[in-house]
Order: C-alpha cells, then sequence, then structure tokens
C-alpha cells in the first residue's frame, strides 16, 4: 500500500472571504466594511490635521510627507493631459483616490488587524482593500467617474464612442476592431478592482504562512514580507490611480489629435532627436 | 484498477494546486523579467529613459495580475 503523499497539516488560518461581524436590521456588517469605517474616519480627522498644519515654508513631519505626495499625485495628473488646465480639475478626484487605497492598504499592516481579535469564529478586522466587494465598489466608482468626464471631454456619447474607432467606422476591419476596443473597455472595472483585491490578500496570506512557518521566531521571518507588502501597498495605490487617469486621458486628448495635428506632431519629434544628436556630439568626441 | 488506486493513494490536490502555481507563475515571471530588462536596457542606451520607471512598474503590474489569478484559483481546486 502506497503511503498517503503529502498529508495536509494543520495550516495557518486564511481567510479570503469576509466575515459576517453584526447585523444592522437584517444589512450584512463584515469585518472588512467596519474597519474601512474606521479608515475613513481616521483619513478625514487626519487630513483636517494636515490641512491646518501645512505652510509655505515647510517644516518637515508627517505633513511633508503628505505634501509630497499630493505634488506627486497632482503633477502627474496635470501632466497627463495635453491642455493643462483640463488636468487641474481632475486633481481632487485622483489625489483622494490615491490616498484611500494608500491608507486603506497601510492600515491592514497594522498588528492586530486579522486573526488577534475575534468575534466568535470570523476576525474583527480586515483591510478594506481585501475584499473583493470593496475593491470592485472602488472599481466602478472610479470607471463611473472615469466614463462621465471622458464623455464631458470629448463633448457627447457619440464623440466618445467614436474615438474607439482608428479610421472610418464604415471600414469593416475598423468596425470589428472598434467593437473589440468597446468590449475591453468593459473589462476594466473588473481588471483594475482585481489586480488590488489579489495583491493584498496574497500578501496577507503570504504574511500569515510565513509568521506560522517561523512558529517561535514568526517576528523575525514575517517582517520582511510585512515590508515588502508595504511597498507593494503603495505600488498598487499608485497603478490603480496612474491607470484610471489613462484611461481618462486617452479619451480627453484624443479629441486634440486630428489627422494634421500628428503630421506636425512627427516633425516636431525628429526636430527634438536631431537637436538631441547635435548636442550629444561634442560630448561624444 | 491501478489508476484507481493512485488517485486514492496520492492527493492529487496537492500536485494540482503545486502545478497551478508553478505553471501560473511561470509566465508572468517570465513577463517581468522581459520588462526589467528591457528598461535597464533602454536606460543603458539612453541615461534619460529612467524617468520612465513609473511606466515599467505599471506595466510590470498588469503583467502580474495573471500570476495572481492562478494563485486565487488554487483556492478553488478541491
Amino acid at each position: 500500500m502506497i503511503a498517503r503523499f503529502g498529508a495536509v497539516a494543520e495550516g495557518p488560518t486564511v481567510h479570503v472571504a469576509p466575515g459576517t461581524v453584526f447585523e444592522i436590521g437584517g444589512v450584512i456588517i463584515t469585518n472588512s466594511i467596519l474597519y474601512g469605517w474606521i479608515t475613513i474616519t481616521f483619513m478625514v480627522l487626519f487630513f483636517a490635521w494636515v490641512a491646518r498644519k501645512v505652510t509655505i515654508k515647510p517644516r518637515g513631519g508627517v505633513v511633508q510627507f503628505v505634501e509630497a505626495g499630493v505634488e506627486f499625485i497632482s503633477n502627474l495628473v496635470v501632466n497627463s493631459f495635453d491642455d493643462k488646465s483640463k488636468g487641474r480639475k481632475y486633481v481632487p478626484f485622483f489625489v483622494t483616490l490615491f490616498f484611500f487605497l494608500l491608507i486603506n492598504n497601510w492600515l491592514g499592516l497594522l498588528p492586530g488587524v486579522g486573526e488577534a481579535f475575534r468575534v466568535g469564529e470570523t476576525p474583527l478586522l480586515r483591510a478594506f482593500t481585501a475584499d473583493l466587494n470593496g475593491t470592485l465598489a472602488a472599481g466602478i466608482v472610479t470607471m463611473i467617474f472615469v466614463y462621465v468626464a471622458s464623455i464631458r471631454e470629448t463633448g457627447g456619447v457619440l464623440p466618445y464612442l467614436r474615438h474607439f474607432f482608428i479610421g472610418s467606422p464604415w471600414n469593416p476591419l475598423y468596425f470589428v476592431i472598434g467593437i473589440l476596443e468597446i468590449l475591453t473597455d468593459l473589462t476594466r472595472v473588473l481588471s483594475l478592482s482585481l489586480r488590488l483585491f489579489l495583491n493584498v490578500t496574497i500578501g496577507e496570506i503570504v504574511i500569515a504562512v510565513f509568521s506560522y512557518l517561523g512558529s517561535i521566531a514568526a517576528p523575525v521571518t514575517a517582517l520582511p514580507f510585512t515590508m515588502l507588502e508595504m511597498f507593494v501597498g503603495a505600488l498598487q495605490a499608485y497603478i490603480f490611480t496612474v491607470l484610471s487617469l489613462m484611461y481618462l486621458s486617452i479619451a480627453a486628448n484624443h479629441g486634440s489629435h486630428t489627422a494634421e495635428h500628428a503630421d506636425t506632431e512627427e516633425a516636431e519629434l525628429t526636430k527634438d532627436t536631431e537637436t538631441e544628436t547635435m548636442r550629444l556630439r561634442p560630448g561624444e568626441a | 484498477m491501478l489508476p484507481i488506486i493512485a488517485a486514492e493513494a496520492i492527493n492529487t490536490e496537492i500536485i494540482a494546486k503545486g502545478l497551478m502555481i508553478g505553471l501560473g507563475f511561470l509566465g508572468p515571471a517570465i513577463g517581468i523579467g522581459i520588462i526589467g530588462g528591457s528598461y535597464l536596457q533602454a536606460v543603458g542606451r539612453n541615461p534619460e529613459a529612467a524617468k520612465f520607471f513609473g511606466q515599467a512598474l505599471v506595466f510590470a503590474a498588469i503583467v502580474e495580475l495573471f500570476g495572481l489569478l492562478a494563485f486565487a484559483s488554487t483556492f478553488i481546486v478541491k
């Protein structure tokens, strides 16, 4: 008789779905939405405090980090539009989105969130972004904003649909490509939210696995992965923001690129590279 | 008879999960390697291309999603 191959031992406790903590009048309150509310309260208080502390001359401390983050994202938003004054309108939304996801990702890594406190079998707190319902909500809100804003930028529903087609929509090839483009556009909600959810959840699972493997030396084995997760959390917040910004700016910039414009731009590009090589030549010699 | 005995004696769930994770991470690993390699090559040719680091990260994240999907699917295997 062959021995049972790879008998499963008692592994680390891992939750992929959020658990019910309590109910209010038949509405289920899960641990992730509970922690999401706590995070939002913290965020509002924290940013109100930062807004009072901001001075023209930087004084250092936490305020400076927030200021650097806001400036980084607002530069990113303004520079991705051809018309700079257009981009300035969308700065508040994307800065809020970035900080919302960043703070949710980072607060989810705090000790005490997860298995530490339990209500019966389910953990009391869970990171809001480690729940597919949460990230799906974030994705849907973002994409609705992007669609509304890009329809407004292109000046109507028909011009917005028109930008999916490279050439004339009556050309059969361009027609099929355009329809495919519209269909791929609808998967953006899922890809945005799944990416964020899987990154955060799998990060938590990896931390759980390594603290289980470490047993008595759990702080030592889990620390590197917690630090990696801090990096991943910041990166995923950035990527969510940049991708949704890209979806908006592609549609918004399309209107200003007419056929004549493309030619002049190409000419400008070649001119730029020429000056570049001329500038480089003396240095090489 | 032998396949039935093997299926009962060998824990196929573990093998399936291992194959899923191994093969599922193979593609994204190659993809991220290509992205990182191309980025370094571009920076080596033209140091001014270093400003595209953020975009390289964005594409790495797009590729990474497929590996994570493979990982997440292992929870469905029974």
